[in-house]
């Protein structure tokens, strides 16, 4: 992820392990949402069924990285980019986690649609689905590649998503009206959607991390101007 | 003939000076030599009032060599020779009307190994008294007390200040010299590395003293640990090959520096 060159060499290399933790749970939290999708639209419980349990492994990943961080920390009391990488990272983990629990719940509810008759309706969520997981697979890259232009991208896509779901449960609610045997179905689209959104919330902390730790700027909570004069 | 320094405002409370506190040592276009040898390269430096400010750098930077011109103790070396200048409350302390004892007078300085007289507790923080001549027993008695006070010292040798002062531990030496230094209150306090041969306890005890001193003295230190920098200066500069590369908030230096030299030395991968 960084190229890293301390006289320390032991510092070096705890820096890279926390860069290798941050890459697998990054890879994980990927694979399991593409699991979650794919048992919903292959109307296929085993894939949610992984989704659900490889979650555990998440949850260990983010724990393994904050407790390589606050080594980090203890140890070599890093400074400077290396701090923000450290800080960065700890920060990263939990936002990832995160997407891991949103993950699990998407693949809760799809279990739940799959005992129903296939339903049309599951298009719906395209869009929410790819531009959700557009902003996670970016957020990630730019994490990997410290690329902060691609970071503010995927911050500027956050409010694309909110608009999408927005649209999404009105849709729905209208149908729900229409068609009231459905609603149990729709409901968990709804609620689907909203952990999609979720995690393009979560993508777009990620990428709030990497600018912190590629300039030093807090851009949380700035809006689109702010932020353009701020980076 | 009366040193232009003895009249400047140095005693007198400048708080409500802005300019003259942000702006109290300024060092400009300064380039030091042992002999033909340039150490230091044209160093731009304006440091502020009563404030601790931190110089770093790689051994054979030129920080300390800058330190000892603060108060010209370079100038007990042969061969040596600068431009530029150095003023305080804007007057050059090369102003050849300067009395360098009543510089260093102002400028008070704490070695890296303490170095403690041959003498009793007592005499040794009243020394610089004794050589300006004054006598009054309260006087000096009231001055051990508060220097010593100062440094924290007070309540552990105030039953043994007969005794000598080489009987202390390092850190209770080390304390002491800053209390010789401080007896007859200077304006600045120049620090070259004062902890580097101490315990942590005795660091500890050094650097929360640094930090309480800078409500009376300007503080300027030297030291390689960037621990202790970022923990007490305010202010750090950074030093390489004898010319100064970044000076900013510590805050600033050691999360966001802006020079990739500072960067690379601060975190480590200096090669």
């Amino acid at each position: 992820m960084h190229s890293r060159s301390h006289i320390l060499t032991p510092f070096t290399e705890k820096l890279d392990e926390l860069d290798q933790s941050l890459l697998k749970i990054g890879e994980l939290a990927r694979r399991n949402l593409k699991n979650a999708i794919t048992g919903l639209f292959e109307r296929d419980d085993d894939y949610c069924n992984n989704a659900i349990a490889d979650d555990e492994e998440i949850d260990l990943l983010e724990m393994q990285i904050d407790r390589e961080g606050l080594y980090i920390m203890s140890r070599f009391h890093p400074v400077a980019s290396d701090l923000r990488s450290v800080i960065a990272a700890m920060k990263i983990g939990a936002n990832i986690e995160r997407v891991g629990d949103q993950t699990v719940n998407i693949a809760r509810r799809a279990r739940k649609i799959n005992e129903h008759p296939a339903v049309e309706e599951l298009h719906e969520l395209d869009q929410v689905i790819e531009l959700s997981s557009k902003m996670l697979e970016e957020a990630l890259r730019a994490c990997v590649e410290g690329n902060e232009s691609l970071a503010l991208e995927v911050k500027n896509m956050d409010k694309e998503l909110d608009q999408l779901n927005k649209e999404l449960n009105e849709r729905l609610i209208l149908r729900m009206q229409d068609d009231s045997s459905k609603i149990p179905i729709y409901l968990n689209l709804i609620f689907i959607s909203r952990c999609l959104e979720r995690i393009g919330d979560h993508a777009a902390n990620v990428a709030e991390d990497v600018v912190f730790e590629v300039s030093a700027e807090d851009i949380r909570h700035l809006s689109s101007s702010q932020i353009s004069k701020e980076v | 003939m009366t040193s232009p320094l003895a009249s400047l405002p140095f005693s007198e409370p400048f708080a409500d000076d802005v300019v003259c506190d942000q702006r109290f040592i300024e060092v400009s276009n300064f380039n030091f030599f042992y002999g033909k040898k340039q150490v230091l390269f044209d160093i731009n430096l304006t440091i502020p009032a009563r404030q601790v400010t931190a110089f770093i750098g790689p051994s054979g930077c030129g920080k300390s060599t800058l330190l000892r011109n603060l108060n010209r103790m370079n100038e007990l070396l042969p061969g040596v020779s600068h431009s530029g200048t150095i003023a305080i409350h804007g007057i050059s302390i090369f102003d050849p009307s300067i009395e360098v004892i009543a510089l260093r007078r102002r400028i008070g300085m704490v070695f890296q190994k303490s170095n403690p007289f041959p003498k009793s507790i007592f005499e040794n923080v009243v020394f610089p008294l004794r050589i300006m001549g004054k006598q009054s027993r309260s006087f000096l008695e009231e001055t051990v007390e508060r220097s010593l006070r100062a440094v924290a010292l007070w309540d552990e040798v105030k039953d043994r200040l007969k005794e000598s002062a080489l009987g202390l531990s390092g850190g209770q030496m080390q304390r002491l010299c800053i209390a010789r230094a401080i007896a007859n209150q200077p304006e600045v306090l120049l620090m070259d590395e004062p902890c580097s041969a101490l315990d942590p306890i005795a660091t500890a005890k050094i650097e929360e003293l640094i930090v309480e001193l800078k409500k009376e003295f300007t503080i300027i230190i030297v030291t390689h640990s960037m621990q202790q920098a970022s923990r007490i200066s305010d202010l750090t500069a950074f030093f390489y090959l004898g010319k100064l590369i970044e000076f900013d908030q510590t805050q600033r230096i050691f999360t966001a520096p802006i020079q990739k030299k500072t960067e690379d030395y601060i975190t480590g991968r200096f090669g």
